[in-house]
């Protein structure tokens, strides 16, 4: 029995009598006294101290024989007297009564009072109400009550009382407590709205939604491909360039190379026409330190403006890098003091908002009470608009005296949905309605009536606004040329709200003269002078959102209606919104499903995200979270941005957290139930060591390139083996930094790379896009394209041959010759088995718990001669590797060639789909091993399973 | 509640020679119990005897002995109880027989018997004894079976109510 189970047991026996008995040796002693000692009544019941009668009666002085007359206890009488006394008789009696009394009424501390009474007498509360016992029970139970709330104290903090829940809830309260809560992570506009119907979670310093609360993959998917899907993107962070134009591009021609695509000094772009988006590098790093993936859109050029505008959209984790190195680039190191000081801090400083000193008697009028109101210069607690957690003081503007260049960061001062589907368009044609014109001559503090004023103005809306209604009538969003930027002006989309929900469907009207526009649109583009937009300006932008009716406003308006439900004609008041329409491309690269999840951003100024946000999803859209811009990415076979790219610093801490994440609920589970992943054979189930990967093959391929001529390929395998096996001694020895890998990103070379990846007799020759320049496959134009990219790895598709559905992390491998003989035979062959592997840790770890078991002080001692060994049992985690890991490449049956970052099943293609990256050594050792036919063909194996499943390899430019 | 159910026998053990009784142990008794249940039921008898039987408690002064059964057999092994005519304790045979008193559901209703029990007894004593000097011992044994402490009033009254229910 443990000490806590026995110290239970004894307090709860302490009550109970002990038996009154005699050990053999004072039987004799006390048969003396025949039962008449005073002291032998006391019995067990009544010594608390004293657990056995036994003990405590034995005296001290009579152990053994004793010789002679002992005066102390009259000892010699052995007769006892054959009657009985009373009193002896009557002393044992009482004692036993009294034992008996204790046992039976006092009770044992550990149940309630109330368990004394009967059941007939309990009442409901007692606990919490102690009158509710009887009289002679309440003191015991006040004590106990106030026991239990003594040590009820000392856990919990005394919670401090808070408002009533009206109070809490009136309006201005309401906004003060979010006010505090956006202060760690910043809240979109639409948060509230997301945090009803979403789960949330705090990433990149902003409070997002993962996915909704309701089950949505497949109807995301659905409206992805048919109609449209919408997402709150306004997390995204713009950074704002303005200078001179070749100053400009100066500086940026640092940050990227031609060779892995268009840069931003691309004409197409250059012109504002058309949003661009490319690789960023540190500057003049080209092929490695690349930072990540920007969008970026340059500001069409207006006659009289000289200095160029552009605005660069990067993801927040990538932010904390790009702008340091946009600062040194451009040699902006003057910082700016924010201009205005925001009233948002003034609002926090006082948080009692007494700033309404009694508008509601003196007016009525609402929209004069919101300006009396400003008169006052009294801001009542404001809504945060943009970042809430910035220092009011931090700057967000920095200057270059040498270049003139200004870069300002706009985060959050832009709001960015995206809708991605085909009927995107329609929805926005359904919501938006380009602004009316208002002719009024005097004056306003509104920024539209005074636009109309100019003729030109005027010219440009219209042209815009005939744009708009072409664009009505395309079919899908994919017809459009990619990257189309279109500017307009629009009503107020509360104004138009429908009743009731609606599925926005395409327009059909099939005009004939409508048909040539359409087409002019489809295959040219928005005409240049189109482009242009007011949201580029900022007093525009401040304008718009300053005056923007309030939904409460809006309400009253709507109810002062003379016909009651018609709609509210714009006026004046009503705000127009200049806002930029960006055609996002679908999946440019591959064969299959072109321009598949295509669809339009639309970019507001800040402050009407709501306006717009209720209006498209009463169009019928769905709204997905962070969740499916994953799976979007995943389907078109572009890289997601902090998942794939890992060769950046972002996508290096997002692996460690992933990788710390999924070793956290790994060890969640219980030993017993979890996966073994060193009998998988799988090294890294939770990362891809891909630095390890790139310098393993390194060093193969340089090594097997002298005896590839005499080997066959089985013997090659085992070579490759025992390569690897000196690798990992070498790597050990000489721990020489080698240069990191890089992501290959050249486009001439990854066209060479998929046209060498397909099967000659398959359909993909007869495309010949690539064929016709690629050099053949050969061991000369191997070695040089080796030459060329050394410790690189590179973006692969793999489609599943059969059936399976891959997972994240799972191996990519090389088949032998035999594999590929069997696959040949029958395709549709299920693939081959990698023996199990031996778990030599087990034996370690299980030994480690046994000597911990018996471990005793003295052996202790022994533990620091068992820490030098590398592997020390107390790191050990049952079924995965310890950290320095053996060769990665060829720890298995087929060598391994790269691993796969996202993997599912595909349901735009019906199959099992993976994206990731390979070694480039190692592919192409594998390639030129493989018959033409079979080219491209790999292997693909899930980390929790033993299988190897045929995977087709597409190298997608 | 659900529980594993006991019948708790109180029982008085007579020897016809006071001084006997101070030679007995719990096992002793618990011994000559299983003996006799073999003797009068044989072997179905001492593996029923086996099941959770036990002495919980003696007083080797009064003589007083728990003994717990279990629930579905314990008519069958009380049947044997009135054959026991000695029991045999430290090598030595008592000569003695067994008066059950009392059988209970829980050992709490024992002791409370019990209490009843001796306070009736003491209190029958009272008036027969004519010695002064042993009247005195015998109030006093009467004062004393009572806790002491300043809670238990309300048990002195429970007591004494309990005492004028059985006059």
């Amino acid at each position: 029995m443990s000490a806590a189970k026995a110290k239970m047991r004894e307090k709860k026996m302490r009550n109970q009598p002990a038996s009154v008995q005699y050990t053999s040796s004072d039987v004799e002693s006390r048969a003396e006294n025949g039962g008449e000692g005073d002291d032998v009544r006391v019995t067990g019941g009544q010594s608390d101290a004293h657990p056995s009668w036994k003990k405590q009666q034995t005296p001290p002085v009579r152990h053994g024989w004793v010789r002679g007359h002992h005066n102390g206890d009259g000892g010699y009488d052995t007769e006892m007297p054959n009657h009985i006394t009373a009193g002896a008789f009557a002393r044992a009696r009482a004692a036993e009564v009294s034992a008996m009394l204790k046992a039976a009424t006092e009770l044992t501390c550990s149940s309630h009072v109330f368990r004394a009474l009967p059941k007939h007498m309990r009442r409901r509360a007692m606990s919490h109400n102690t009158k509710r016992l009887p009289r002679r029970l309440r003191n015991m139970a006040n004590r106990m009550r106030e026991k239990s709330l003594q040590a009820g104290l000392k856990k919990k903090k005394e919670l401090v009382k808070s408002k009533s829940r009206k109070a809490r809830r009136r309006h201005g309260n309401l906004l003060l407590e979010f006010n505090r809560r956006q202060r760690k992570n910043i809240w979109l506009e639409t948060h509230i709205w997301h945090a009803k119907r979403f789960h949330m979670v705090k990433k990149w310093g902003y409070c997002l939604g993962v996915r909704p609360t309701y089950k949505c993959y497949r109807p995301c998917y659905r409206a992805m491909s048919s109609h449209c899907l919408l997402q709150d993107l306004s997390y995204y962070c713009c950074i704002e360039l303005k200078g001179e134009e070749d100053k400009l591009l100066a500086a940026l021609t640092q940050l990227t190379c031609k060779e892995a695509g268009p840069t931003f000094a691309a004409a197409m772009f250059l012109s504002g026409a058309r949003q661009g988006s490319v690789t960023v590098y540190r500057a003049g790093q080209y092929p490695s330190d690349p930072l990540g993936p920007v969008t970026f859109l340059w500001r069409p050029q207006t006659p009289g403006l000289t200095p160029r505008q552009l605005w660069i959209w990067a993801h927040p984790a990538l932010k904390q890098d790009l702008l340091p190195e946009l600062q040194s680039v451009c040699q902006c190191s003057e910082a700016m003091a924010p201009p205005v000081e925001p009233e948002v801090s003034r609002a926090e400083a006082d948080p009692a908002p007494q700033a309404e000193p009694n508008p509601d008697n003196e007016l009525k009028a609402g929209a004069k009470r919101k300006r009396c109101c400003k008169d006052a210069g009294e801001p009542p607690a404001k809504r945060i608009l943009g970042d809430g957690t910035r220092l009011p003081t931090s700057p967000v503007t920095w200057r270059s005296s040498s270049t003139g260049i200004v870069i300002n960061d706009l985060t959050m001062e832009i709001v960015r949905y995206r809708l991605i589907g085909p009927q995107s368009h329609s929805v926005l044609a359904e919501t938006l309605e380009a602004a009316t014109v208002c002719d009024e001559l005097k004056s306003s503090p509104f920024w539209w009536p005074e636009h109309c004023k100019d003729r030109s103005n005027m010219k440009l809306h219209q042209q815009q606004t005939d744009v708009f209604n072409v664009l009505k009538g395309i079919y899908s969003s994919g017809e459009l040329p990619p990257g189309t930027v279109l500017g307009l002006t629009v009503d107020d989309p509360r104004l138009t709200l429908p009743r009731q929900k609606v599925k926005a469907a395409p327009c059909v009207n099939q005009d004939q003269g409508d048909e040539e526009k359409r087409n002019q649109l489809m295959l040219k583009g928005v005409p240049l002078q189109c482009c242009q937009s007011f949201l580029w300006e900022q007093s525009v932008r401040e304008n718009v959102t300053d005056n923007k009716i309030s939904e409460q406003e809006m309400n009253r308006m709507r109810s002062e209606l003379l016909v009651p439900g018609s709609r509210l004609g714009p006026g004046p008041q009503q705000g127009r919104v200049p806002v930029l329409l960006v055609h996002q491309p679908g999946k440019q690269v591959g064969d299959e499903l072109g321009s598949w999840g295509s669809g339009w951003d639309l970019l507001l100024p800040k402050g009407w995200g709501m306006a717009f946000w209720v209006p498209l999803v009463y169009r019928g859209v769905r709204v997905a979270g962070l969740h499916m811009s994953l799976k979007h990415s995943q389907d078109k076979a572009a890289p997601h941005f902090p998942h794939d790219y890992p060769d950046c610093p972002a996508g290096s801490r997002f692996q460690e957290e992933q990788e710390a994440e999924f070793l956290e609920t790994f060890r969640r589970r219980p030993p017993a139930k979890r996966t073994n992943y060193i009998k998988h054979g799988c090294l890294a189930p939770f990362r891809c060591p891909w630095q390890q990967l790139a310098e393993e093959w390194e060093l193969l391929a340089t090594d097997g390139g002298a005896e590839r001529k005499g080997d066959g390929q089985t013997q090659k395998a085992r070579k490759s083996h025992e390569v690897m096996e000196e690798v990992t001694s070498q790597q050990t020895v000489a721990a020489a930094s080698p240069p990191s890998f890089t992501v290959l990103r050249n486009r001439k070379s990854l066209r060479l790379l998929s046209s060498w990846c397909r099967p000659l007799t398959c359909r993909g020759q007869r495309r010949g896009r690539g064929a016709a320049v690629a050099l053949p496959l050969s061991d000369s134009a191997v070695t040089s394209f080796h030459a060329a990219h050394k410790m690189s790895v590179v973006w692969v598709r793999l489609t599943l041959l059969s059936k399976g559905k891959p997972e994240a992390h799972a191996m990519v491998c090389a088949p032998t010759a035999e594999d590929l003989k069997l696959f040949g035979k029958s395709p549709e062959n299920c693939g081959p088995q990698e023996p199990p592997h031996k778990d030599h840790y087990k034996s370690r770890i299980n030994h480690k718990k046994k000597s911990s078991k018996t471990a005793t002080p003295s052996q202790v001692s022994d533990d620091p001669t068992a820490s030098t060994d590398p592997h020390s049992p107390s790191d050990l985690i049952l079924g995965l590797w310890p950290d320095p890991l053996p060769s990665v490449a060829s720890h298995c049956s087929r060598v391994t060639l790269g691993w796969v970052t996202q993997g599912d099943f595909s349901l735009s293609v019906g199959r099992g789909e993976a994206l990731g990256f390979v070694s480039v050594s190692g592919l192409l050792h594998t390639l030129l091993r493989q018959p033409p036919e079979l080219r491209g063909t790999l292997l693909l194996r899930n980390p929790t399973s033993l299988h190897y499943r045929f995977v087709r390899l597409n190298i997608d430019v | 509640m659900v529980r594993v159910k006991s019948r708790y026998l109180l029982c008085e053990i007579n020897v016809s020679d006071r001084r006997d009784l101070l030679k007995l142990d719990d096992r002793a008794v618990a011994g000559s119990v299983k003996a006799a249940v073999a003797r009068t039921h044989g072997d179905y008898g001492a593996a029923l005897c086996s099941i959770r039987f036990c002495v919980k408690y003696l007083n080797a002064h009064t003589g007083i002995v728990f003994l717990r059964f279990h629930k579905g057999c314990y008519k069958l092994l009380w049947s044997a109880l009135p054959f026991i005519t000695s029991i045999e304790c430290r090598g030595q045979i008592i000569p003695c027989f067994l008066n059950c008193l009392h059988v209970g559901g829980t050992i709490r209703t024992c002791q409370k018997f019990l209490i009843r029990y001796n306070t009736r007894q003491l209190h029958q004593m009272l008036p027969k004894y004519k010695n002064k000097e042993e009247k005195r011992k015998i109030q006093e044994a009467i004062l004393s079976c009572s806790l002491t402490g300043g809670g238990n009033k309300a048990l002195e009254d429970e007591l004494e109510s309990e005492e004028e229910d059985d006059e």
